[in-house]
């Protein structure tokens, strides 16, 4: 193709950059050799080396030689695209050249930090800098397309960080519609009764916020209610939204909960997820009492009507408002968002899973969340620590780390079991006048009052005891362990192991992903780390970005955290969020794939294989058409054309094949 | 050789003991250790202890009594409060040794035959008779009480002592030794009483 081809014989000015990245690039290629090799080659006008080219007397050289060397071209061989791609773009600009007529060379990622023969890495250097000054001749003046951003925005997950975020987009006069899964918002705080370090109560600070979002004119409150489906792009997302039916009227019912009184079963028998199963509650239910929407619902699996169809339905009959509706059925709604914000939190570990603390064997072990339910004064015991044997313990025993930094279940530090167990101590202790003993393998406080938190708890005179504990057993050696529950641990800093006869154990159980991570993170399209939670654009500078843009994660599904974390990160998700709607339209990288009609047979190959479903068919003219916004010039289509009808931005046979040839022509001996 | 049990049993533990050490003077801020262990680093005598301040103070907070009391750290502290100076949480280590010390002696369980006790012992006694220390009846004293043959070998130096003036010959007492019994007896009532409340 480059026998006839034109821009051969006229080659463009070409402006070639290398950096030395202080030590970074020049510490193990020789920049000198590589700036003057450049200048040689075809085409290079200008050929300069520059201690830190991202710099802004870097960035001014470029634009200046533009202009006074009337360069055509660019390259620089600096780091990775990634990082500096848009600087050098913006310098090009500057010069009065357009950004596209721009080529970057990585010889830091991909030469300086893996290689440690200097020679060989200077020759590779020379190589790849051929390769882009070949390839740049041959790259067109391209323009960003922008595209409008819808500005409503979804938050998915109802628990503080999804109400933080929807809260923060409502008052700054966006429209937002709030999704979440169970029957009330509130998530795993409205379970909690203290919150650390402060100690105040949990439904006092998030109760208010729960009704802010009820009350809000701008949040759409969906709760009972699941996202199935995402498409669409950043700025412009079509989403279905399943509303499960609760078989009450959400806009009629006034919470007033008569019908729970008057419902068929006389006594609460039934599991009470709420209440961590503590409780009871009946079919016909409301989680607590500040539940948000207030309104009951029905569950199918325990009401006779709904499985049988044979009651007489005494909770409809003392309805006044006429709420109930049997026959609902679950409803799809849609909507068009610009941003979505997932929140969708944690799942507890499952504390069966580690045998030898006999959760579920012995009842008198406990899951921290059941305590929490426990020592609350709205929870089953009314805030009395009592035992499912209806006695008081004397003795207390918290496990520390259970399905934590342990490569059996879970490697990682759980991050907020070390403070919520000091709560539950104290909480205990003050509640019960028990012995409390902590056994943990390091006390993690890291955060603003944690350690002061620490240190009252220890002079509030909480046994301490460094060592995992090994066993809960019900076998006694001293007579003092008859009839208790038995905790063996090396109390590493004492020396010894120790036998500590308790009536309660608590394990203080890590936090895990969702068990349905995996498929809400393929539903946003977003990614996720080894260990299930949702993946971050960059672990310090992006933690709220992903990498799908216009999607933003907070709170407990990205890591484990605290609710301090949690909502400092909801606020970040929704300033993000914000930067993106107020800007109006969000720039597309001009990258995409385009059909030459004339050329397109019409055989449908690229269709199916497209990921992002931005091709269609246009049934009229039998051609393919690809929607450049939906595009994310991933190329697959441009390779699998039979006839060669799909080109792409930026990779144009033409770039590819001389790119290619750049790098196979050195005259080197292997 | 003999196996003997090492697991400690929760009824080995006094708990009123932790708290006895927690209510007195210096032992306040035992509990809010957190064992970071600079006290045993600092410590110049630890290089000799069977449990280091550290382990020390964790055993007493935990109610280990018998451990604790019958250890030989709580004797071979010397009092530099090197420990103290060091300590993150400000507790007053070397006090809480004192405390160990006095509670050792009176409860009879201290290391025999180890000078240390003894030593502490022997000179609150004599002053309590005497009102004053004599040198050479206290380290008599010492030696035939701990070491017979350590009293022998050290009787040159004794006796080149005392010859030299070093060392008084004959016990003195100071006036009113009565007075000093009253002053005495009256601070063991009331260190007592504090105890019991």
């Amino acid at each position: 193709m480059s026998d006839n081809n034109p821009v051969q014989k006229n080659l463009p000015r070409i402006g070639f950059y290398i950096c030395h990245c202080g030590t970074n690039i020049a510490g193990t290629i020789d920049v000198a050799e590589v700036r003057k090799y450049a200048a040689g080659l075809p085409g290079v006008a200008v050929s300069r080396d520059y201690k830190y080219m991202c710099s802004d007397p870097g960035q001014e050289m470029i634009a200046k030689d533009i202009k006074e060397q009337k360069l055509e071209r660019l390259v620089v061989a600096a780091c990775s695209p990634n990082l500096h791609e848009e600087t050098f773009r913006k310098a090009a600009l500057k010069g009065g050249l357009n950004p596209f007529y721009f080529q970057m060379v990585n010889i830091r990622e991909h030469v300086a930090w893996v290689h440690t023969d200097k020679k060989a890495a200077t020759e590779k250097a020379k190589d790849l800098s051929r390769a882009a000054i070949a390839r740049v001749a041959y790259h067109q003046s391209l323009e960003k397309k922008r595209v409008p951003v819808d500005p409503n925005v979804l938050v998915v997950g109802g628990g503080i960080a999804g109400i933080h975020a929807a809260l923060t987009l409502a008052n700054a006069g966006k429209k937002v519609t709030l999704v979440e899964r169970e029957a009330t918002i509130g998530g795993h705080m409205a379970l909690f009764d203290k919150t650390f370090p402060t100690l105040d109560c949990a439904a006092c600070i998030l109760t208010p916020k729960m009704s802010a979002v009820k009350a809000h004119p701008n949040i759409t409150l969906w709760t009972y209610s699941e996202v199935e489906k995402v498409e669409g792009y950043v700025g412009n997302y079509k989403v279905q939204v399943k509303r499960k039916p609760r078989y009450v009227k959400e806009d009629l019912c006034v919470g007033c909960m008569e019908c729970i009184d008057a419902c068929v079963f006389k006594e609460p028998k039934f599991h009470d997820k709420f209440n961590q199963g503590l409780g009871k509650r009946k079919p016909v239910y409301i989680d607590f009492p500040q539940a948000t929407p207030k309104v009951v619902l029905v569950d199918p699996e325990t009401c006779i009507q709904l499985k049988t169809g044979k009651c007489k339905k005494s909770c409809a009959a003392v309805c006044d408002r006429n709420a109930f509706d049997f026959e609902q059925k679950p409803e799809i709604k849609e909507i068009q968002v610009g941003a979505i914000v997932l929140a969708t939190g944690f799942k507890a570990y499952d504390a069966k899973r580690d045998y030898v603390y006999g959760y579920g064997r012995y009842p008198g072990v406990y899951t921290a969340l059941e305590v929490e339910r426990l020592v609350n004064a709205s929870g089953p015991t009314s805030g009395e620590i009592v035992l499912r044997d209806g006695k008081r313990p004397k003795a207390v025993g918290i496990v520390h780390c259970v399905g934590s930094r342990d490569a059996k279940s879970n490697k990682w530090c759980s991050r907020v079991c070390c403070m919520y167990s000091l709560k539950l101590a104290h909480l205990i202790k003050e509640h019960s006048g028990a012995d409390v003993y902590n056994f943990y393998i390091d006390m993690r406080a890291p955060g603003k009052a944690y350690e002061e938190f620490y240190d009252k708890l220890l002079g509030e005179g909480v046994q301490f005891i460094r060592g995992r504990v090994a066993e809960v057993t019900d076998w006694a050696m001293t007579p003092g362990e008859e009839g208790r529950l038995v905790m063996r641990v090396e109390d590493t800093l004492a020396g010894f192991v120790r036998r500590i006869p308790v009536d309660m154990v608590v394990l203080s159980t890590g936090l895990e992903p969702q068990a349905d991570a995996q498929e809400v993170r393929r539903r946003f399209n977003i990614g996720c780390g080894t260990e299930g939670f949702f993946q971050e654009r960059h672990p310090k500078l992006a933690p709220v970005n992903t990498f799908t843009d216009g999607i933003y994660i907070a709170g407990a599904c990205q890591a484990p955290r605290d609710i301090p974390d949690t909502v400092a990160q909801a606020g970040a998700a929704a300033a993000e969020a914000l930067a993106l709607i107020d800007a109006g339209f969000v720039e597309l990288e001009p990258n995409t794939s385009r059909v030459i009609e004339d050329e397109c047979c019409g055989c449908k190959s690229c269709i199916s294989l497209c990921p992002y479903s931005a091709i269609t068919f246009d049934e009229v003219k039998k051609k393919a058409v690809i929607n450049e916004v939906l595009c994310k010039g991933c190329g697959v289509c441009a390779a699998a054309c039979p006839s060669g009808s799909i080109r792409q931005n930026l990779f144009e046979d033409d770039e590819i094949f001389s790119e290619i040839k750049g790098i196979l022509a050195n005259d080197r001996k292997i | 050789m003999p196996l003997e049990r090492k697991v400690k049993y929760e009824n080995e533990c006094d708990k009123e003991f932790a708290d006895w050490v927690t209510s007195q003077t210096g032992g306040e801020n035992l509990r809010h250790c957190i064992q970071c262990g600079i006290c045993s680093a600092a410590c110049p005598l630890s290089l000799y202890m069977d449990y280091t301040p550290r382990r020390l103070i964790n055993l007493a907070r935990a109610g280990f009594k018998k451990e604790v009391l019958s250890s030989l750290t709580i004797w071979l502290c010397a009092s530099c409060y090197a420990c103290r100076v060091e300590c993150p949480k400000e507790i007053q280590i070397t006090d809480i040794m004192y405390l160990l010390k006095r509670k050792a002696i009176e409860e009879g369980v201290y290391p025999r035959r180890f000078p240390i006790p003894v030593l502490a012992r022997e000179f609150g006694r004599m002053v309590f008779m005497f009102g004053r220390v004599n040198e050479t009846l206290l380290v008599t004293d010492l030696f035939l009480r701990t070491n017979w043959f350590k009293f022998l070998s050290m009787t040159g130096l004794g006796l080149n002592l005392i010859r030299t003036g070093r060392m008084s010959y004959l016990p003195e007492h100071i006036k009113n030794r009565g007075q000093l019994r009253k002053i005495m007896n009256a601070i063991d009532t009331e260190a007592k009483k504090g105890e019991t409340k």
